[in-house]
């Protein structure tokens, strides 16, 4: 069985074993539960303050499973070559470990505090129990995620031909740098800022205290925003060195000496989950375009990508500083 | 965009600069209207002033390869005439041939003896 038919049949497997559980218990349980039954718990106090009818409540809960169970397998099904690398995948597995025991505990937990009480107001308070969901979810996403982990980690492989060199005489050294920027992302994220900075003022003006939290936020993304939808990008013989915004702030150093080789690749934010700074360390990529991306294997395995103009000619130079710093390392 | 410069390069640095940008946009890597990174970028990667690549990407604009607009930075005009490329090229093998100890004259003799 091939890695995609292996997972999906984890994966549906699970997922029906889970909403089964979700669908039976409640109904097994249905002569000693209220109708509508308390499924929300709000305040301090912790007491009931909203309630669902029995049926709505166990397909809601069931349905909702089912959904976010199948975002895994939508992904595995579109794109198969996502399975093979290894970070992916546990990303998965961790969503199909962590989703399970939280929707389990979530109603075990809703059962528990409504079973033998006539009416939904006076179903129990959830307590510390509450926290054991929080826990089921960490502890299930960190086993999915463990039993995922074994099998392939691949990265698309580079183009077989030999990477091209920059020719550099001893006495020469030559940088290379390139810049791209995602124009609507800028003024996505300058027009949240604006609208931050407006709401601040407001606040600050006496418009009352409430302004602040909506005025932190929007400020916090627009700023997020402006700095991550441009980079500039510069190879010089220390190594790799990306700025990001318009202040060049923060910026991302890749010393030669952790990369192993370099080339270019076309890239579209398909291939790599969405746009902006995607993946985690060892499989990261900024994403600002789709098309013509910078890629670099680290020596210590893993890669990191960033979509940029004249990625030939970057890593061509990148591939001749590394040779260049082994050659002097190996003559010392 | 690449630039290469020459450690044993006699000439002032921003005539090599511009060599070094003349170069790049003859190679292609830049078309006709691509906009080039912008002066302080160069300067920060090369370890030099940003005045010195103002003067050379001055001195590319009066040679017909550069254009500047306001608000939109420097961007490439026309791709550098054939004849200014081998020249920048001979002036540089020129002065790699000074620091072996050979004359202009040797070299002229070494190219006729190679064609």
């Amino acid at each position: 069985m091939g890695l995609r038919a292996r997972f999906l049949s984890v994966a549906a497997g699970w997922s029906v074993l889970v909403a089964a559980v979700l669908v039976t218990a409640p109904l097994t349980l249905r002569d000693r539960l209220p109708d509508p039954i308390a499924t929300h718990w709000g305040g301090p106090s912790g007491v009931p303050d909203g309630s669902m009818p029995f049926t709505a409540s166990v397909l809601f809960q069931a349905g909702l499973w089912v959904l976010i169970s199948g975002v895994p397998c939508v992904f595995a099904l579109v794109n198969a070559g996502m399975l093979r690398n290894r970070a992916n995948r546990m990303a998965l597995g961790a969503v199909l470990g962590g989703g399970g025991p939280f929707f389990l505990g979530l109603q075990a937990v809703t059962l528990s505090a409504n079973l033998d009480t006539p009416d939904w107001r006076q179903a129990g308070h959830l307590g510390w129990s509450a926290l054991l969901v929080v826990v089921a979810l960490l502890l299930g996403g960190w086993l999915g995620a463990l039993a995922a982990r074994p099998g392939p980690n691949d990265f698309p492989e580079p183009k077989a031909t030999p990477p091209r060199r920059v020719p550099l005489g001893p006495g020469q050294r030559a940088v290379w740098v390139s810049s791209v920027r995602n124009g609507p992302l800028v003024a996505l994220g300058g027009s949240f800022l604006a609208v931050g900075t407006g709401l601040a003022v407001l606040a600050l003006l006496g418009g009352g205290g409430m302004l602040w939290i909506p005025a932190t936020i929007m400020g916090l993304v627009g700023l997020v925003g402006v700095i991550f939808s441009s980079v500039r990008v510069q190879v010089t013989e220390e190594g790799v060195v990306l700025f990001y915004g318009p202040l060049h702030l923060p910026r991302k150093h890749i010393p030669i000496t952790r990369v192993e080789r370099a080339w270019s690749e076309e890239l579209f934010p398909a291939n790599v989950g969405g746009w902006g700074v995607r993946g985690l360390p060892g499989g990261a990529t900024v994403m600002l375009r789709g098309g013509e991306c910078l890629v670099i294997g680290y020596v210590s395995g893993g890669r990191f990508a960033v979509s940029i103009d004249d990625a030939e000619n970057g890593a061509a130079l990148l591939n001749t500083l590394v040779a260049r710093a082994s050659t002097a390392s190996g003559a010392r | 965009m690449l630039l290469t410069l020459d450690m044993n390069d006699p000439r002032p640095l921003h005539e090599q600069v511009a060599e070094a940008i003349r170069r790049a946009v003859a190679e292609g890597s830049y078309a006709q209207g691509d906009r080039l990174p912008p002066a302080r970028d160069l300067a920060a990667a090369l370890g030099i002033n940003a005045n010195t690549v103002l003067r050379a990407l001055r001195d590319l604009r009066d040679e017909g390869v550069l254009e500047f607009r306001r608000g939109r930075g420097v961007s490439v005009l026309s791709r550098p005439n054939p004849r200014s490329v081998i020249e920048g090229k001979l002036r540089s093998l020129l002065a790699e041939a000074v620091q072996y100890g050979y004359r202009h004259d040797d070299v002229i003799e070494l190219i006729r003896e190679l064609s």
